[in-house]
């Protein structure tokens, strides 16, 4: 019995090495980060192909808003949408033309298809842990598209990034346009 | 190369293939006489192996595969029991036959009438019956029997085959079977997208850089040589996609048998045109449509045999399946010398179906109710059959033609049969388009669907109803302001009041409009851009998420300075312009 007591002891401080080894280094996520309005915002790093200087977008009409038209990079035709516009993040007091100055394209990339997002600066990358990103249900989520579209947020400092998933936004807003349609 | 060469390498590698697995399949059954599966696969092979090589005119390699289709045929039957010393000989078949197949290529002279006799007349004895031991036969008896008859019996062929069988004896001695190349490779389509996707990615490349070289005050001559490998690129890809459209047709013999035998009517299908060449993806999109155009002609055109000889036409209907190029397309008619199409009985039915209203359907034109079995929920069959009625109607047809730029037509005369053309893009990758302007911005129109592009003035267009009509080559056309579509949020915008007529309201009457005319169905329709630019050849991709779902373009192409040009999707927007006034929703 004695024996058997030693070993788990033995096995509680490996596990507990291991623990404290996993929230070190383990768990650490890359992400990038970048505004949009007034706000930070996050994508994790493996969703972002690339950021360009945004090129010349051709309009398509009979679209939403937000989509700003389509965009050549890289020989690739890609959509190109304005998420402050998506999110209602543009305030009265900014000037008219936010557009002029969206220099920057985030290209995000899944399995299917690429499309860029407009932003103001060059994004940032952080390394956080993912005990610090806040998932739990706390933050105000009324919508469906808060629901499944935002993940979390992130603290860094005094800093609050909100976690989006581009993709969970972009089949939500396709469901609703097919809804509509029918 | 010539056709008929063509034909020949193809036979090669197909022959070559099958006579290697010819020889796998003999192992495996060598090891596992029982083996089902490998017995019904090499009866399958043999058949095929003769067919082909008849078709080609090889008798030798038809022959010996004959023979050897019919000892799997017994074999199949269970007459026949495969045992160890049959297999010697089955091999050097299939040697035999392998050799033969690469003296297509050497003119080698190879004596194969030895072995040929050989399985002949084991055969023979396997057909007779051999007392009341049954069907059961000892191959040794067999072959001993085989080895007498060769020397014994009729003593006329007896001479020449004992002969050749010394040849081959003595050939087979210092002869191993030998490894055997083909001068083909089979590649995966995949790839071929693959390449096709790069040389279209390249070509936009040079477009821009040759842009590029000529603003800063370089010469097109400098790049003569690039444009010269680019071209001959992009062709050379485009030609290795290429295949005859008889590999497709020659299945619709079967199609066209199945169906006349169902519905117990008597048919030929006449191929034309076999050899002309056309995109391998564009073959395959359609071919599900030109089977169930097939069907058609035999289920609603081809008469019963009694009404036939009752209006004095031959028993045995006839439909014409042919291809032939026009310009840069294929066009694909099938023809019937059946009943034809009546309008009335369309009219009828598709009063009854609810598609048209019947104040509406007698305002129509006997071109434009035919046009309604173009309608999707429209199927003039009494009963659904299985012939013609599976779940594919002509809409369907009309939507794969469209899908990949092509028209579709139909010409028909009562009682004396109906002709449906298709006419396909032959490739693909590369369409000519026209490029205009409008909002600053430029957009194309595939060359497939424009007709003439005019000039007019505000006092040529006139108001109606809701829309603008014009006079071109008198005839009256619906003119559409595009900027009034482009401003729309969603097509359902088209029921407001004055929805098209605001840039109309808005254009001065000195002013010259841009008019393009396309044709969509054999109706024109007038779109007026601000400027027109020019022609030129285009690498069309499809959009992808999340604006792939747009009715009003079909894809965008990227210009030579580098800007993406969206492609209008002219039968889009047709369908959703003139849908309503064509065809009223009930």
């Amino acid at each position: 019995m004695e024996n058997k007591d030693t070993a788990t002891l033995e096995e509680v401080k490996k596990e507990a090495a291991a623990y404290t080894k996993k929230n070190d280094v383990g768990e650490r996520m890359q992400l990038i980060i970048f505004k949009l309005g007034k706000e930070e915002y996050a994508m994790n790093i493996d969703q972002i192909k690339e950021v360009v200087i945004t090129p010349r977008i051709a309009k398509v009409p009979q679209t939403a808003m937000y989509i700003k038209g389509v965009a050549n990079i890289r020989g690739n035709i890609i959509a190109i949408m304005d998420l402050e516009e998506r999110f209602n993040l543009i305030e009265k007091t900014d000037q008219p033309n936010s557009e002029t100055i969206a220099n920057y394209t985030l290209v995000v990339e899944s399995e299917e298809f690429k499309v860029g997002i407009l932003v103001k600066e060059v994004p940032n990358t952080l390394s956080v842990n993912t005990t610090d990103i806040d998932s739990s249900s706390e933050i105000i989520r009324y919508t469906a598209l808060d629901e499944r579209c935002i993940k979390g947020i992130v603290k860094s400092g005094e800093r609050m990034i909100i976690m989006i998933d581009m993709f969970e936004l972009l089949a939500i807003d396709e469901h609703v346009k097919k809804v509509n349609t029918i | 190369m010539d056709k008929e060469n063509e034909y020949k390498e193809m036979f090669l590698a197909e022959a070559l293939e099958n006579y290697e697995e010819l020889n796998k399949l003999f192992t495996a059954l060598e090891k596992n006489g029982n083996d089902k599966k490998a017995i019904d696969a090499i009866f399958r092979i043999t058949h095929t192996l003769k067919g082909n090589a008849m078709g080609m005119g090889f008798d030798a390699i038809a022959g010996l595969s004959h023979v050897l289709e019919d000892v799997f045929s017994e074999a199949k039957n269970g007459s026949l029991i495969l045992d160890p010393g049959l297999f010697d000989i089955l091999f050097k078949a299939n040697d035999k036959l392998g050799e033969l197949i690469n003296a297509i290529t050497t003119n080698e002279d190879v004596k194969y009438k030895g072995i040929k006799t050989k399985l002949e007349v084991f055969l023979r004895n396997v057909k007779k019956p051999i007392g009341t031991e049954g069907n059961k036969i000892e191959t040794k008896e067999n072959v001993a029997n085989i080895e007498k008859s060769l020397t014994s019996s009729d003593m006329g062929s007896t001479f020449v085959v004992s002969n050749e069988r010394e040849k081959v004896e003595s050939e087979e001695d210092d002869n191993q079977p030998k490894v055997i190349f083909s001068d083909l490779v089979q590649i995966p389509v995949r790839k071929l997208d693959g390449l096709m996707n790069l040389v279209g990615e390249l070509i936009i490349e040079r477009d821009s850089l040759i842009a590029r070289g000529l603003e800063s005050g370089g010469s097109t001559s400098e790049y003569a040589r690039l444009q010269r490998i680019t071209s001959d690129l992009q062709y050379g890809v485009m030609d290795v996609r290429l295949v005859q459209v008889g590999f497709l047709f020659n299945k619709f013999h079967r199609v066209l048998r199945d169906a006349a035998s169902l519905e117990e009517k008597k048919a030929n299908l006449i191929l034309e045109g076999t050899e002309i060449e056309i995109d391998r993806n564009i073959l395959k999109i359609m071919s599900d449509s030109l089977i169930h155009l097939i069907r058609n002609s035999i289920g609603h055109g081809i008469e019963k045999p009694e009404a036939r000889r009752l209006a004095g036409k031959n028993e045995v209907g006839s439909v014409y399946l042919k291809a032939r190029n026009e310009k840069d397309s294929v066009i694909i008619e099938i023809t019937d010398d059946g009943y034809g199409i009546d309008p009335n009985a369309i009219k009828k039915k598709a009063i009854e179906k609810k598609i048209i209203t019947k104040e509406f359907a007698d305002s129509l034109t006997r071109d434009e109710i035919l046009q309604i079995i173009f309608e999707p929920g429209f199927s003039n069959a009494e009963k659904i059959t299985e012939v013609s009625g599976r779940g594919v109607g002509m809409d369907v047809v009309k939507r794969a033609t469209e899908s990949i730029g092509g028209k579709i037509s139909l010409k028909t005369e009562l009682g004396k049969g109906s002709t449906i053309t298709l006419s396909l893009p032959s490739s693909m990758a590369v369409k000519g388009a026209l490029l205009f302007e409008l909002n600053q911005q430029e957009y194309a129109i595939p060359l497939t669907y424009t007709e003439a592009v005019v000039s007019l003035k505000k006092n040529d267009l006139h108001k109606v109803s809701s829309g603008i009509i014009a006079n071109y080559l008198g005839k009256t056309i619906s003119v559409i302001f595009l900027k009034d579509l482009f401003a729309m949020n969603s097509f359902d915008e088209l029921y407001q009041e004055n929805a098209l007529h605001k840039s109309y309201a808005n254009c001065k009457a000195e002013n010259k409009l841009e008019v393009m005319v396309v044709s969509y169905n054999n109706k024109y329709f007038g779109l007026v851009v601000d400027k027109l630019l020019q022609q030129k050849e285009i690498v069309e991709k499809t959009l992808s998420r999340p604006i792939d779902t747009l009715d009003l373009f079909s894809g965008a192409t990227i210009l030579g300075n580098g800007s993406v040009c969206l492609v209008l999707d002219i039968a889009a927007i047709a369908n959703v312009c003139f849908k309503e006034k064509f065809i009223k929703k009930v």
